[in-house]
């Protein structure tokens, strides 16, 4: 009886120990309830796939994301894979936060990813890639075709077709006039300024009219974020708000599917379509972003994986980011989220974004003028003084001026980290 | 004359009833205003509860149908109070309870202990410490938060239900709040409780902390509200499901592309009530307190 004891006890022990050898892989995301309990989901396939390795779930809100990842930081407590949005890779990387990916993800993954995809998760000095996705993201021109139609509105059938600023504006008055409209659109100010909106949104009309947010070869803002083109689309813009075009920041994010259909068009995200058909149905029309200057431009980027530096088993933290692309039901929950390809077979089985589908102009954004936001470690900075600068001329401030100042607040900035080496040695 | 006088101040009263009838209909349709203002946004988001189409929320806000549920139903509280899967709203409640009780309870003691010793206890350089705890309540918790979860995180606390409450528990703003509250109580009372041979401690218990009631129930309400709206501290300091308050839970259906209104005005309904009941149960003395602190200014 003594020795069986022992015996048990012995066993529970090596039992107890075997469990104890587990390898756990922490991962930290974000996410709406649906993509929680699809991650959720996702894990524990794994783990029955893999009966020695654990997954532990951390959920951060998405809008305390940047928080929760500081605090993660300065606890030493980084996951083994983390979520990332796309823009923020590059200071990420510079801090020494993330390792590259490409050795730890399955070949077929890597092979399988879209141009824009690896843009998204590529960082610019070593152009090594650092994250991967399933999905990206694109923002799109939203027409109530009742409007368009009430004014003749020529439809772009592609983004070679899309509309040139002189149609946009002459549409944007006559739609002003139009019965029933009380903004001819809504560029989406309700998201306010503590989102990446402004930035993602509004810096490709910048681009397409000939500037950008920081010159991306000598990395200096001012001259490029204050130059003529940028303060002409931003007075542009403002002109816009000061005629009352434009649905306020107050009036939130619904106008145009709200009762009435007061806002005609939207530039919105790809996630928006969901919203706006489950309302309209096909009074949706979806288009290409206008071309503010010779070429079109329109956004790209989103939320990613990446493996950081801090993970003892990069190999599994890869091998679990693998899986995951690869889950059908992951797929499957992506797809009824009308998520936008960043793979090319997800792309080939989301009729949503193929050729005839309804989203198929934002897909075919990706490949002809999709522009990343600026893959530099001063990023968070860069976001944050243009953002502020926008809400400023919204609000009726002198565009040269609020963009000087915004452009010095970055230049300050990475002047204050000596140009963060190596950028500084890029031309 | 005097028959010339009479039917005058008839008149003059007629007119001042007149006058005061006015100022009590312009004074209730204020209050009916403010009322208005204040109750339209939470009838509001009782009705959207009511409604399981979050799209069809979204597009009713901004008119009258947002104040309207033509086909009610309770599946959203459903959908939000399980126990357990990913998302286990009915435990993040039960949690975030536990929290608002434990903090407000121990704060409770914490807070009045220290504020007792300050006002009567024969502690040496009282007057010092009551400086320090004032200088202490202008220090923003936004300006401490990263250092204190290096701290806790140290000291292997993180996920747990203690790192939500030990931090909180006291606080220099509760602190003074006793200390006023028992400074203004007459000097005989420990005077005499002293000469019948009672300790501090007794004094504290059986006289002081009986008879203030009203600064209990304002500590209560403040600290109630403050511990239930925890959000960023949480969120840094909880990693999983089994300390997660209700704060960071409805946080999740604020989605980077979608928010699911439907099911955040359901949990933001249920996690209105608690903080409700705090209120009603201690509003007599709170006000009471209020009062009590503007008069004795």
């Amino acid at each position: 009886m003594g020795n069986r004891l022992l015996s048990f006890l012995m066993a529970s022990v090596a039992l107890g120990g075997m469990a104890e050898a587990k390898t756990v892989i922490h991962v930290m995301h974000q996410g709406d309830p649906g993509w929680v309990s699809t991650y959720g989901e996702v894990a524990k396939r794994f783990e029955a796939a893999n009966p020695d390795v654990d997954i532990e779930l951390i959920y951060a809100p998405h809008d305390a994301y940047n928080e929760k990842f500081s605090a993660a930081v300065m606890s030493k407590q980084l996951p083994d894979v983390m979520e990332l949005d796309a823009p923020f890779l590059a200071n990420y990387v510079w801090s020494g936060y993330l390792q590259p990916i490409r050795p730890l993800i399955d070949e077929d993954v890597i092979e399988d990813m879209t141009e824009s995809n690896i843009a998204q998760g590529t960082y610019p000095v070593d152009k090594e890639l650092y994250a991967v996705g399933l999905t990206d993201s694109s923002v799109v021109l939203y027409g109530n075709r009742k409007y368009l139609e009430a004014i003749g509105a020529r439809i772009p059938k592609g983004v070679d077709d899309a509309w040139t600023r002189e149609e946009f504006e002459n549409y944007l008055e006559k739609l002003s006039k139009v019965e029933g409209v009380k903004w001819p659109i809504d560029t989406f100010r309700g998201y306010g300024i503590k989102t990446e909106w402004i930035t993602y949104a509004y810096g490709p009309i910048l681009q397409s009219a000939g500037c950008d947010l920081i010159d991306r070869k000598t990395w200096k803002s001012v001259g490029t974020l204050d130059s003529d083109p940028c303060v002409d689309a931003l007075t542009m813009m403002q002109k816009w708000v000061k005629n009352g075009w434009v649905v306020p920041q107050s009036s939130g994010t619904n106008q145009f599917f709200a009762e009435g259909h007061p806002a005609a068009l939207a530039f919105g995200g790809h996630w928006f379509y969901a919203e706006a058909a489950a309302s309209m149905k096909d009074d949706t029309v979806v288009m290409p972003l206008p071309k503010f200057g010779a070429e079109g431009a329109s956004p790209n980027g989103t939320w990613i994986w990446g493996i950081t530096t801090a993970s003892e088993h990069p190999d599994v933290a890869g091998k679990f980011v693998s899986f995951m692309l690869k889950d059908k039901a992951f797929r499957d929950y992506a797809k009824k989220d009308s998520a936008y390809p960043g793979l090319k077979s997800f792309a080939a089985e989301s009729p949503l974004y193929a050729d005839g589908g309804a989203m198929a102009v934002a897909f075919e954004q990706a490949s002809k003028t999709a522009v990343a936001r600026p893959p530099h470690p001063a990023y968070p900075i860069i976001t944050s003084a243009f953002m502020g600068a926008v809400d400023e001329i919204f609000n009726g401030g002198d565009v040269k001026a609020a963009l000087t100042a915004a452009a010095e607040k970055i230049d300050e900035d990475i002047e204050e980290n000596d140009g963060y080496p190596p950028f500084d040695e890029q031309q | 004359m005097s028959d010339l006088a009479i039917p005058t101040l008839q008149t003059e009263a007629k007119r001042e009833r007149s006058a005061i009838g006015s100022l009590r209909v312009v004074q209730t349709g204020c209050i009916l205003a403010i009322a208005l203002v204040i109750v339209s946004p939470l009838f509001m988001l009782l009705i959207a509860s009511l409604k399981d189409d979050r799209f069809q929320i979204l597009a009713d806000m901004g008119s009258f149908r947002a104040f309207w549920a033509p086909n009610p139903t309770l599946s959203n509280f459903a959908e939000v109070s399980n126990f357990s899967g990913e998302l286990a709203f009915g435990r993040y409640l039960l949690n975030s309870l536990f929290i608002l009780a434990s903090t407000v309870g121990a704060g409770l003691i914490v807070n009045s202990m220290a504020g007792f010793v300050l006002a009567w206890g024969s502690l040496r350089g009282r007057a010092l410490i009551l400086s320090l705890v004032i200088a202490l309540y202008v220090i923003p918790q936004e300006s401490i938060i990263m250092p204190l979860v290096i701290m806790v995180s140290r000291a292997g606390m993180t996920d747990t239900f203690a790192v939500q409450i030990v931090p909180w528990v006291a606080s220099p703003l509760y602190i003074f709040l006793f200390y006023q509250f028992f400074a203004q109580l007459p000097k005989e009372l420990f005077e005499a409780a002293e000469m019948d041979g009672a300790s501090v401690f007794r004094i504290y218990r059986s006289i002081f902390l009986p008879l203030s009631l009203p600064a209990l129930a304002t500590v209560s309400i403040l600290m109630g509200i403050e511990t239930w709206n925890q959000y960023l501290w949480p969120i840094l300091v909880t990693q999983t499901d089994y300390a997660r308050p209700i704060t960071v839970g409805i946080a999740t259906f604020f989605g980077q592309d979608s928010i699911y209104w439907d099911r955040a005005m359901a949990a933001s309904v249920l996690m209105m009530i608690p903080i409700l009941v705090l209120y009603l149960a201690f509003q007599r003395w709170f006000v009471s307190s209020f009062i009590g602190s503007a008069v004795k200014g």
